[in-house]
């Protein structure tokens, strides 16, 4: 009962002053809107890119790995992979799906020109995924499940001249160090998805292990996808597969969070022979371009604090203006029998009303201008869509987003009137009979 | 006899910068239950001071103060919260009553306050007492859509609701016009009667001597004497200082 007239008294007083109640909730809701487009736009981001680079070239989490023949010549491999495919299986229960893919790096060589790319080798058949992400321009994508056959992205059409239907050449060092060439005919032709489709194409996983000269239980590394819930939690899966497949007898690479092409080199350097396998997510494997996302992050964060900045002090300023305004009710609740708390609690409830009312109004406006910035498919100037890996940007508006921002931002705004509703809680009530005020 | 209050001593000063304002200098006072007395005085007297120490608002700056047999000097600001709320009721000068709420509401709060009563024998009480007070048909309204004296009376309801053993009133008429004043210290009185509540109210208004018990006579920060209303009347005039 107590509680209502306290809610009670801040209600109407807030609607009291309607028109400061106005501003104040206009500017909360301005700040709430923005904190939901913000954070919609670095997760939209977030998802664009991990949909985009989980499908072209790597899982959530992956076991990769070299095999040295010599301590000098090697390359990407897993030997014995359905052993490990099986160690995988028990050890990451948050599994959704695996795939396992070739990987090389090779030359190129059609009638016209030349190019170098890394060589992913895919089992189509088991990548549904793949059919959401790339875009086809000519070709069919089942057309892959034929033995070396390749898919190409229209920046490498433009190096090496070819449509579908024309043959290239791969060219390459096996793991045993000598020249191979094996013969492909393009299938597919797919539009760019930024950086990662410059230098990628993808091949049946037969012609990886026939380039390499690898026998049948090889592949290049195990994509792990996870349920979507346990994404967010990759580092400490890898952290903890990592230790699994210790345990059950593989040697394991020290985390390193590069991608594993960039490892070729310190791998050569050391001198050991045999296999090693590598656990990385999928932060590690396109961490060339996640600071972009770092960035966007830190962004969001200063202009956050900037905003929350003006918010806290209208909070305050218009407490104190209350406060004194109130003076006299203050001291006349206090002197008929409000005790401290209930004057603190009544200032309180007006603040945490007004931040309920402003951010409930932001949340609505944000997500409906997010839909409606979603709606528009915005696109994205060339150099994003490097990054994005992606033509336009899409907004993800999430339930779980929009309540946690107002949620924030309300409790913001009544952390804001603490003090003010502290000191209003000290004044004196020997002022209620003073007639100032 | 019992004494609901008993002011033995009391002095307050108020620091004014450098300077000190005695506003009581010794005032001893013992008031019994079911008196209807006044404090008279001018203007400075320091009626509104005396009011505010027995009203546990304001604490002495020496001397003692006993409500209800408890001495305020030895509560916590917690407890003095509780003697006003459930012992003692106020009436202001200006009325004070909250500006948002609608005179039922203002009436109910320190009912609210307490936490003892149901919502139905709350309204209930509310109800009778404006009924009493004669504004039940203005329950819904706001205290601004209502003249002084309405809004007078409305102060008396609310310090009356929790049926207290003592009221105090600071100048209850001096807002009012006498018309309306004499109807809300008829008002006062006759209550004062039924329910044996004690009042206590401050006046500089000779007129309302006569309403009184007995009047105690202030000036410059001390008790003159204390009379019988019918002396006091006869005296007329107020003891010293300037008339008001
Ligand atoms: N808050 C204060 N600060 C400083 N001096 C004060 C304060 N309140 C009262 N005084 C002084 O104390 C003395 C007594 O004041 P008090 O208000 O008790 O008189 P009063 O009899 O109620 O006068 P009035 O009839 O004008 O209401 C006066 O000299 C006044 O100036
Ligand atoms: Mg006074």
């Amino acid at each position: 009962m107590g509680f209502l007239l306290d809610l009670r008294i801040a209600f109407r007083s807030l609607f009291q002053h309607s028109r400061r109640t106005f501003f104040l909730a206009t500017a909360i809701a301005g700040v709430t809107a923005l904190l939901i487009l913000l954070n919609a736009l670095s997760a939209g981001v977030s998802e664009t890119m991990i949909r985009a680079a989980t499908t072209l070239s790597t899982g959530h989490v992956n076991v990769g790995g070299f095999f040295k023949v010599t301590s000098s010549s090697g390359g990407p491999v897993v030997t014995e992979y359905e052993k490990v495919i099986e160690a995988v299986r028990k050890s990451v229960p948050e599994m959704e799906s695996m795939v396992h893919r070739g990987r090389g790096w090779a030359k190129i060589i059609s009638d016209l020109g030349s190019t170098q790319a890394g060589i992913t080798g895919i089992e189509i058949k088991n990548e549904p995924g793949f059919r959401k992400v790339i875009e086809l321009v000519s070709g069919r994508l089942e057309d892959l499940a034929e033995p070396n056959t390749m898919l190409v992205f229209e920046s490498q059409v433009e190096r090496l001249k070819v449509r579908v239907g024309d043959a290239v050449t791969l060219s390459a060092q096996t793991t045993r160090g000598a020249a191979n060439t094996i013969d492909c005919r393009i299938v597919a032709i797919a539009k760019d998805m930024g950086l990662m489709s410059k230098f990628g194409v993808f091949v049946p996983v037969e012609t990886t292990r026939a380039l390499y000269q690898l026998r049948s239980d090889t592949t290049g590394a195990i994509h792990i996808y996870l349920k979507p819930k346990f994404i967010p939690d990759v580092t400490a899966i890898a952290a903890r597969l990592r230790g699994q497949l210790e345990k059950l007898g593989w040697t394991v690479m020290d985390a390193d969070p590069n991608p594993f092409w960039m490892k070729f080199q310190t791998v050569a350097r050391e001198d050991w022979t045999g296999q090693k396998l590598d656990v990385t997510t999928w932060e590690d494997e396109v961490s060339f371009i996640t600071w972009t996302l770092t960035v966007l992050r830190g962004l969001t964060a200063v202009l956050l604090t900037i905003l929350i900045a003006i918010v806290i002090t209208g909070i305050m300023n218009t407490m104190w203006i209350a406060i004194r305004e109130r003076t006299r009710e203050i001291g006349t609740l206090r002197a008929i029998g409000m005790q401290r708390g209930g004057v603190l609690r009544m200032f309180l409830y007006e603040s945490l009303l007004l931040g309920l009312i402003g951010t409930g109004t932001g949340a609505l406006a944000g997500a409906g201008l997010g839909a409606a910035l979603n709606a528009a498919r915005i696109h994205v100037p060339l150099s994003v869509q490097l990054f994005l890996m992606s033509d336009r940007v899409q907004l993800a508006l999430h339930a779980g987003g929009l309540v946690r921002a107002a949620l924030f931002i309300t409790l913001v705004t009544t952390l804001a009137a603490l003090y003010p509703a502290y000191r209003a809680a000290r004044l004196k009530p020997v002022s209620a009979m003073s007639h100032f005020g | 006899m019992n004494h609901i209050v008993s002011v033995s001593n009391v002095s307050k000063n108020y620091n004014l910068g450098q300077v000190v304002v005695p506003a009581l200098r010794g005032v001893s006072l013992d008031v019994a239950e079911g008196e209807f007395l006044a404090i008279a005085g001018p203007s400075g007297s320091g009626k509104t001071t005396l009011l505010n120490l027995v009203g546990c608002v304001d604490t002495p700056s020496a001397g003692t103060v006993t409500v209800d047999g408890k001495q305020t000097g030895l509560l916590c600001e917690r407890d003095l919260t509780r003697l006003r709320l459930h012992t003692i009721g106020f009436i202001f000068q200006s009325f004070n009553l909250v500006s948002v709420l609608s005179v039922l509401q203002n009436v109910e709060l320190p009912l609210l306050l307490q936490r003892a009563l149901s919502a139905r024998e709350r309204k209930q009480r509310v109800l009778a007492l404006l009924d009493r007070v004669g504004i039940r048909e203005y329950s819904k309204h706001r205290p601004s859509e209502l003249s002084g004296g309405q809004r007078q009376r409305v102060a008396i309801a609310r310090a009356l609701v929790t049926r207290p053993k003592l009221v105090l009133a600071d100048e209850p008429t001096a807002n009012l016009d006498s018309v309306t004043g004499t109807n809300i210290l008829n008002l006062m009185k006759e209550l004062n009667q039924s329910e044996t509540t004690t009042f206590i109210f401050s006046t500089h208004d000779a007129r309302v001597w006569a309403y009184a018990s007995a009047v105690v006579r202030l000036a410059d920060g001390q008790i003159q004497d204390r009379v019988s209303a019918e002396e006091a009347v006869r005296a007329g005039g107020l003891p010293t200082g300037r008339p008001a």
